[in-house]
């Protein structure tokens, strides 16, 4: 769905205000603009793509039946993703998604990083590899660096204290650095790449 | 254990947006481990960010049941109609209005069962009324008490105290004269 229309120019926060004002066009578009997100990061917690399709719908109509209880002084995304996890320990607890199924979030039922280099040239097999260190782990590095939040606001999202949150990111990067690699020597910006050089020379 | 300390740090400047402390620098470059931390920390937003789009491309397309969000509102707009009505809800008013109309009546037969007041009662009512009117008429015998006591009291004070200046007299053999108030002395 290309992005079309008035809304398509607002931001997520204006299209949020609008929609807690009742205008249902506004909360299409913030559903337009998440759906794929919000499956990226609910996808490893669940069996199948499917799994994760149904609790993507159920997360907007729930979003959308308590719109009204949208506080604006909040991000959108942060109450989109702490509502989507409650609805995924929701659905665990009752069953929806097996442990079996939930056994999907280890490593070795994940897509290679090769394969995902193949599939697209543009992808270095990162995020897969993030995928696989695990539930919590991909989490915290999808919010961050996927969705840009503060730890402040990872924090609020996965319940948990920000110190427990600076742990985690830091165990998240360093897992990710061995499974990944270092960060190949183009990827790094030139300003960087200079800063490296003189850590090194100093 | 440089290291561990070394890699928390650059962790910490990476969540903070804040420079490296100089020893961590220093250790980077000194340490190839910690370097190539320091570096692949340092370039992950970039990397991350850089293959997010694609990530998303990846995402199989789906539908979203925009139906189920008009129903959704549909039926919390008719769950809300009841609430408004509420109170309008038979059964509860006529409760309501039974529980007032019970009251009403209870307080009712109260008022009705104290009986009028008697002639006697209008008597001793009277009486009563009387008696704290005649207090004025007793108040100057009680001053008029109250300043004989007073009167006595100085009186044997005064006995009391020319007793003792007789006793003085004799024996110290002097003579002690009793001076007037200024006052009386003119």
């Amino acid at each position: 769905m290309a992005d079309q229309g008035p809304n398509a120019e607002k931001t997520d926060d204006e299209l949020a205000r609008e929609a807690r004002a009742g205008s249902r066009r506004s909360f299409e578009e913030l559903a337009r603009r998440y759906k794929r997100r919000l499956f990226v990061y609910l996808r490893p917690r669940v069996g199948s793509d499917e799994d994760a399709e149904d609790l993507v719908q159920e997360t907007f109509l729930k979003l959308y039946r308590n719109i009204g209880s949208y506080d604006p002084e909040f991000r959108f995304s942060t109450w989109l993703y702490t509502s989507a996890g409650r609805l995924a320990i929701d659905a665990y607890r009752k069953g929806a998604a097996s442990k079996d199924k939930l056994a999907g979030e280890s490593a070795a039922e994940l897509p290679d990083p090769a394969a995902d280099r193949d599939r697209d040239p543009r992808l270095s097999g990162l995020w897969a590899a993030a995928r696989g260190l695990g539930g919590d782990r991909f989490r915290v590095l999808w919010l961050r660096y996927g969705e840009d939040l503060t730890i402040d606001e990872i924090a609020a999202v996965l319940g948990r204290t920000k110190l427990a949150v600076r742990i985690l990111l830091h165990r998240a990067r360093t897992s990710l650095m061995s499974i990944a690699g270092p960060s190949p020597a183009r990827t790094i910006a030139p300003a960087k790449a200079a800063d490296a050089r003189g850590a090194r020379s100093g | 254990m440089r290291c561990f300390f070394a890699r928390r740090a650059i962790s910490r400047a990476e969540d903070r947006g804040t420079k490296l402390p100089q020893w961590v620098e220093r250790h980077a470059g000194r340490c190839g481990s910690c370097g190539d931390y320091a570096r692949f920390t340092a370039s992950l937003k970039e990397r991350l960010a850089g293959e997010r789009p694609a990530v998303l491309d990846a995402v199989p397309e789906f539908p979203l049941n925009e139906a189920a969000w008009a129903a959704a509102g549909d039926r919390g707009a008719q769950e809300r109609v009841p609430r408004r009505r509420f109170v309008l809800r038979p059964l509860p008013a006529a409760a309501g209005a039974l529980v007032v109309l019970a009251a009403g009546l209870a307080l009712l037969l109260v008022a009705l069962r104290e009986p009028a007041p008697s002639a006697q009662d209008r008597t001793a009512a009277l009486a009563a009324l009387k008696s704290f009117t005649a207090v004025p008429d007793r108040i100057p015998g009680v001053v008029t008490e109250a300043e004989f006591s007073l009167e006595k009291e100085r009186r044997i004070l005064e006995k009391e105290l020319s007793s003792a200046v007789e006793y003085l007299q004799a024996r110290l053999n002097i003579k002690i004269e009793r001076r007037e108030p200024r006052g009386k002395s003119t």
